[in-house]
């Protein structure tokens, strides 16, 4: 595969800040032949919310599972507080304080709702190690209850609720965790616009209380400016832009993804006009 | 599992302001409707009443359906089929399938006969046959979670290749099963007949201890069907294997993301499921007190098995069964099959009704869910 797009120099190396909890560094990931990331360099301050922007094919779903212990990457370093961080499994990454909004929410449609948030994380008894259900329920009654989104029964299987309470649960999930790195893979892709507005609140909240950092997936230019202290842009699996909200606008965010369209456009002219 | 979500509310539960008065009306007393409505609401709720009409109809049909004889003539249809279904929902829950277990059944008796005729005791050489098929469970998960190939092409593999094994080490001669001999004794009986006391000899037969317990007993099989069912419905229902298996079996991506470990509970599943098996192939053994190496007949239980998991309400996509369900389901096909026979229908013609009498008893099945989600959702 030829190289696309973007020159080398306008790729952002790595940088870091006194403060940070996640830096990530040099990350590479192929699929066969695919590269869906060639160098990819990212940090997340504490407390900080950054948005991470992309196309479609970007690689950004790639990183968040890179990130989240779920697929390993080919070169690179990750680093958490300071220390290397090579997570074995979904599981030891969420030991080690990360825990993930999947993009497909991972939720089971078979399960309870209550059954769902407290997945790989469930109540049981002792000395038999039965299901806690009535304290499981309590649990998300609570969790739910705190997002502010109404799920009017959490004894139904979540193959019965529609695309934004899904979507409400998965977030649920994840927040309710213990974990101080949250990633959200696009949280708002099937909500309406009175639930998004829900959750960008509880990410304000979070923000707020600044226990948490948060790396967030949107789509939205708007919500990234609204939501995000920062914002990375990554293009062809490297990051092309990193600056903070308030320095940037949705202007020069569709500058940059038209100029590379334009390049890309470019590209395949010369290409056909060569051949 | 819906079954947890189903469940009737409990009066603990805070009231939701709704569902309140009705909830509160049918703890006092329940009406018919509402009994009715109950049952159809579980998931095993369709094949219990197919189930019924089918022990109603050869009660009616025929005059000795309804004894205490014709009971213990109908164990054995079901109670074998009912512990092997067990194990197969757990791994259909996955949405895979275990052909091998006809194989399992098949090669567990011959190595327990091969292992005790080396010399060890009867106890030690069920244990390492039943080991040894757990070993095959795992090797069936093996080749399914970790080199991925699709459940139906390794386990008729491992089906060919452990029958195989099965008639190699046999020689294809079928043998009698340790530890299930039947002794006779002769007892002089006196009796009185009419005035005059007669005495005539009797015979009794005696099995062992051992043989009790591992399917020589007339309720042996019973016990074992009735114990297995509840233990693995509790697993299932009550326990982290249990919701991991569904997890799996619904959304085996999202389960993974979410840390389920995938490949662990699929092995696992698939260990249970071949053990399960074997266990039923040695009690067979020692119920019948010899064993044939006949692939043809395992075969045709292997598809008993999985004919009653699904009867039962588990389906073949995976995310969703009941153990108790399979063991109505087993249930059913011994009815079925013990009605037909007391119905004197021509053994030519057994399999075919059995066919007709499933697919019927199916699609009914298939209407009493449709009602059964009619009067939930709306």
């Amino acid at each position: 595969m030829a190289d696309p797009a973007i020159p080398a120099e306008t790729i952002v190396g790595p940088t870091s800040a006194p403060d940070d909890v996640l830096r990530v560094e040099h990350i590479a990931k192929r699929f066969g032949p695919v590269t869906a990331l060639r160098d990819v360099n990212l940090h997340l301050r504490k407390g900080e919310v950054l948005g991470l922007l992309g196309d479609n094919g970007s690689g950004k779903s790639t990183l968040i599972k890179i990130i989240c212990g779920f697929q390993k990457q080919d070169a690179g370093k990750m680093f958490l507080h300071g220390r290397p961080y090579e997570p074995r499994s979904v599981d030891d990454a969420r030991a080690q304080g990360i825990d993930t909004v999947y993009q497909d929410l991972a939720l089971i449609d078979e399960l309870s709702v209550y059954h769902n948030l407290a997945l790989r994380r469930e109540k049981v008894h002792h000395p038999i190690p039965f299901l806690a259900n009535r304290e499981m329920k309590a649990e998300a009654r609570r969790a739910l209850d705190e997002i502010g989104i109404n799920i009017p029964r959490i004894d139904v299987a979540v193959a019965r609720l529609s695309g934004g309470q899904r979507q409400a649960i998965a977030v649920a999930r994840t927040v309710n965790s213990d974990a101080d790195i949250l990633l959200l893979d696009e949280p708002l892709a099937a909500m309406g616009a009175k639930e998004g507005s829900m959750i960008l609140d509880l990410v304000a909240r979070l923000k707020e209380e600044g226990r948490v950092s948060i790396l967030m997936i949107l789509h939205n230019y708007v919500h990234v400016l609204e939501a995000c202290d920062r914002v990375s842009m990554i293009q062809d699996g490297a990051i092309a832009l990193d600056k903070p909200t308030a320095e940037t606008s949705v202007e020069e965010l569709t500058e940059i993804v038209v100029n590379e369209y334009r390049r890309a456009r470019m590209a395949a002219h010369e290409a056909t006009t060569q051949a | 599992m819906t079954q947890v979500a189903e469940e009737p509310a409990s009066p603990q539960r805070p009231a939701t302001p709704t569902g309140d008065p009705a909830h509160a009306r049918r703890v006092s007393l329940p009406n018919r409707h509402e009994v009715l409505e109950r049952v159809l609401g579980l998931r095993e709720g369709s094949i219990i009443v197919v189930t019924l009409l089918a022990a109603i109809y050869f009660s009616v049909n025929t005059s000795s359906f309804l004894t205490g004889a014709n009971f213990k003539t109908l164990l054995p249809y079901f109670a074998p089929f009912a512990i092997m279904a067990s194990g197969v929902v757990f791994v259909m829950i996955l949405g895979e399938i275990d052909l091998s277990i006809g194989a399992a059944y098949l090669f567990a008796p011959f190595l327990f006969f091969k292992l005790s005729k080396a010399g060890l005791p009867l106890v030690p050489s069920v244990l390492i046959a039943l080991l040894a098929c757990m070993a095959v469970g795992m090797i069936n998960g093996f080749f399914v979670a970790i080199v991925g190939i699709s459940s139906f092409v390794a386990t008729l593999g491992m089906l060919f290749a452990l029958e195989g094994l099965t008639l190699i080490i046999s020689h294809g001669q079928p043998v009698a099963t340790p530890g299930a001999a039947v002794t006779t004794t002769t007892h002089n009986v006196t009796h009185v007949v009419n005035g005059v006391h007669v005495v005539l000899p009797e015979t009794v037969n005696h099995i062992s201890t051992f043989a009790k317990v591992f399917g020589g007993g007339i309720y042996s099989e019973l016990i074992w069907a009735l114990v297995i069912v509840i233990v693995l419905q509790i697993v299932l229902t009550f326990t982290r294997w249990g919701l991991y298996t569904v997890a799996v079996g619904s959304n085996k991506l999202g389960a993974g993301e979410a840390g389920v470990r995938v490949r662990l509970v699929m092995i696992r599943n698939f260990v249970l499921c071949s053990t399960t098996a074997a266990l039923v192939g040695i009690l067979e053994a020692v119920r019948a007190s010899s064993v044939q190496p006949d692939p043809a007949g395992a075969n045709e239980i292997l598809f008993q098995a999985i004919a009653a998991a699904v009867i039962g309400g588990t389906v073949m996509t995976g995310g969703s069964g009941t153990v108790v369900g399979a063991l109505i389901g087993a249930l059913f096909l011994g009815i079925l099959h013990d009605g037909l026979v007391l119905q004197g229908v021509n053994a030519n013609y057994l399999l075919f009704y059995l066919g007709l009498a499933i697919l019927l008893a199916m699609t009914v099945n298939v209407y009493v869910q449709r009602a059964r989600r009619g009067t939930h959702s709306g």
